[in-house]
């Protein structure tokens, strides 16, 4: 896997967006947000290239210590490590698939998660499937690196289906983005 | 008359012969001087300093409103999923900022404040707004000002702003662009202020339509160790009292150059290590959605405190503790049988604790003897909000 480039990425993504929507619309606002907080998904990068990563269990947050790579519908599955909300896989959609009838939310808050396997950080992003009464089933809470409203991009009890024809919250993803260290 | 106008004409008249029917069978049996009784409605007093107003959250729509001292619900204010609840210091009314679409979940958004009477409970009116956050939980995303003129609105859109209501003239009036910042406090004759992703505090200034942005020096951490975005605001002292993920304690002075003290450790002041975001560090560390209270008057901040490691921001408290802020020392910790969430003590003489928790049971305990005074079920399990008129 090509390590995370984050100005790619958010290059990437606002080309995908400027390509297929109309100037005024709501993803050419959302590209504004992007290019507006500059701190989006730099942080968790510069965090884990600052310093040579550790992955000793002292370095590991309990979520980390206890995460597991085999069963996705599960709170402690190693991607979930910042997820609040229903899990999709619950709910008949995937890790990374909305369950039928539902929207993905083109933008998201973020992770960073370590996968036990093979003891890499890997940056998640929490898309919500949208646009469905809340799913309910295998709600989860997971903190780790979660902040509050002031760093939107890292705080999971924001409702993300921005850009989605309703904005009704069904259930959430854990999309794999890049490595982050 | 078509057929389908018969059958309801005949529906009718078979539900009134059998209603008359009943009403003369009571009569005969009842005493000759009984009054029928007819429905009304009642009305209640506009907000006392011992109530609290229990969001219901995700599951359950409706803001409760109960008595602490009685424990008894007075009534209901109409608060939609996500809605934000605040009281007018004047105690005329509620204001309620929430989002509707116009068909359910589809259809044409509407934001908007909607305004209700404080003692009817009915409708009043509602002014259109341009957006707001979709998030619930937070106390901070919709406040009045002091004087209970000016309503500040955080948009996310997902670019950040704050939508500025005259609730005077009842009319929206301006957005502003608020960059990076968030989660907000009235800053009197100046506007609002602000806590920031680079650390920092935030001052807008409004004129007009306009805002003028200043920051304070960057003071904490926002990635590594945040600031509780459910912080405290003191309307009569105009300071902010802030907590941190491992229980740093700061207070802020509020004007058009906020200032912030140097912090202190909740734990340090309970004479144990000060939290740490270590992993592995187990220690008493606050938690909780709303997970700190401020009584005004005597200066005394309340803490849900659980045993845990770091990133374990949102877990309901096993205790509270009690902070001399001023002093910088813990002086009492209550044991909670269950875990609580949210917390927030009344502004009265004698200070009342009314926490819930994931359960949506809330609890009235007085603070100065410790004993549970209330246990309320199915209250609801979000914010609390305190009544403190001027």
């Amino acid at each position: 896997m090509t390590k995370f480039n984050a100005d790619a990425w958010g290059e990437k993504l606002l080309r995908k967006f400027a390509g297929g929507s109309s100037r005024r619309s709501m993803l050419t606002r959302m590209g504004a947000a992007l290019v507006a907080a500059p701190a989006f998904p730099l942080l968790p990068v510069s965090r884990a290239e600052a310093a040579k990563p550790d992955r000793s269990p002292e370095a590991k947050t309990v979520f980390a210590r206890s995460a597991q790579t085999k069963d996705e519908t599960k709170c402690d599955y190693w991607r979930y490590c910042a997820i609040d909300g229903a899990l999709c896989t619950c709910c008949g959609g995937g890790i990374h698939s909305c369950p039928p009838g539902a929207e993905p939310s083109p933008v998201s808050w973020v992770g960073t998660c370590i996968n036990p396997d093979d003891g890499k950080a890997y940056l998640i992003a929490y898309r919500d499937c949208c646009g469905k009464p809340a799913c309910g089933q295998c709600g989860c809470d997971n903190t780790d690196r979660e902040t509050q409203l002031y760093m939107p991009q890292l705080n999971n009890d924001v409702i993300w289906c921005f850009g989605t024809t309703s904005m009704e919250y069904h259930c959430s993803t854990a999309v794999l983005v890049g490595a982050a260290s | 008359m078509s057929r389908n106008s018969r059958r309801i004409f005949a529906a009718f008249s078979l539900g009134y012969a059998l209603f008359a029917g009943a009403v003369m069978a009571q009569a005969a049996d009842a005493p000759a001087d009984l009054t029928p009784e007819e429905s009304d409605v009642m009305t209640i007093d506009p907000p006392k300093p011992t109530w609290f107003y229990v969001d219901g959250g995700w599951d359950m729509p409706g803001t409760s409103i109960f008595d602490g001292e009685t424990g008894k619900m007075k009534g209901m204010v109409e608060t939609r999923r996500l809605a934000d609840m605040a009281i007018d210091p004047n105690g005329q009314y509620y204001y309620v900022a929430e989002t509707i679409w116009s068909k359910g979940d589809r259809g044409t958004r509407q934001d908007m404040v909607t305004v209700y009477d404080s003692k009817t409970l009915n409708l009043v009116t509602e002014i259109p707004l341009p957006g707001r956050i979709l998030i619930g939980s937070r106390k901070n995303n919709f406040i009045v000002s002091d004087d209970g003129k000016t309503a500040f609105v955080y948009d996310f859109s997902p670019t950040s702003g704050v939508n500025i209501v005259d609730l005077t003239k009842k009319k929206f009036t301006a957005a502003i662009e608020l960059p990076g910042c968030a989660s907000l406090m009235p800053n009197p004759g100046v506007g609002f202020s602000a806590l920031c992703s680079d650390g920092s505090m935030a001052t807008v200034a409004v004129k007009g339509t306009k805002g003028d942005i200043t920051h304070t020096a960057p003071f904490f951490d926002a990635t590594n160790d945040p600031i509780f975005d459910n912080f405290a605001y003191d309307r009569a002292k105009k300071q902010a009292t802030f907590l941190t993920y491992t229980g740093q304690i700061y207070t802020a002075q509020i004007s058009a150059s906020p200032t912030v003290a140097a912090p202190f450790s909740i734990q340090a002041a309970a004479g144990i290590r000060p939290g740490e975001t270590k992993p592995l560090e187990t220690n008493w560390l606050p938690g909780g959605r709303q997970p700190m209270a401020v009584h005004r008057a005597t200066g005394m901040m309340f803490v849900l405190m659980h045993m845990g490691e770091y990133w374990t921001h949102k877990e309901s408290g096993t205790e509270v503790w009690q902070v001399d802020v001023a002093a910088k020392k813990v002086v009492k910790r209550f044991k909670l049988k269950d875990p609580m969430n949210n917390i927030a003590v009344s502004q009265t003489d004698k200070p009342l604790l009314y926490m819930n928790g994931e359960k949506g049971e809330a609890l009235v305990i007085d603070v100065a003897t410790g004993e549970e005074k209330h246990k309320i079920e199915k209250a609801g399990g979000s914010t609390i909000t305190i009544a403190d008129p001027l």
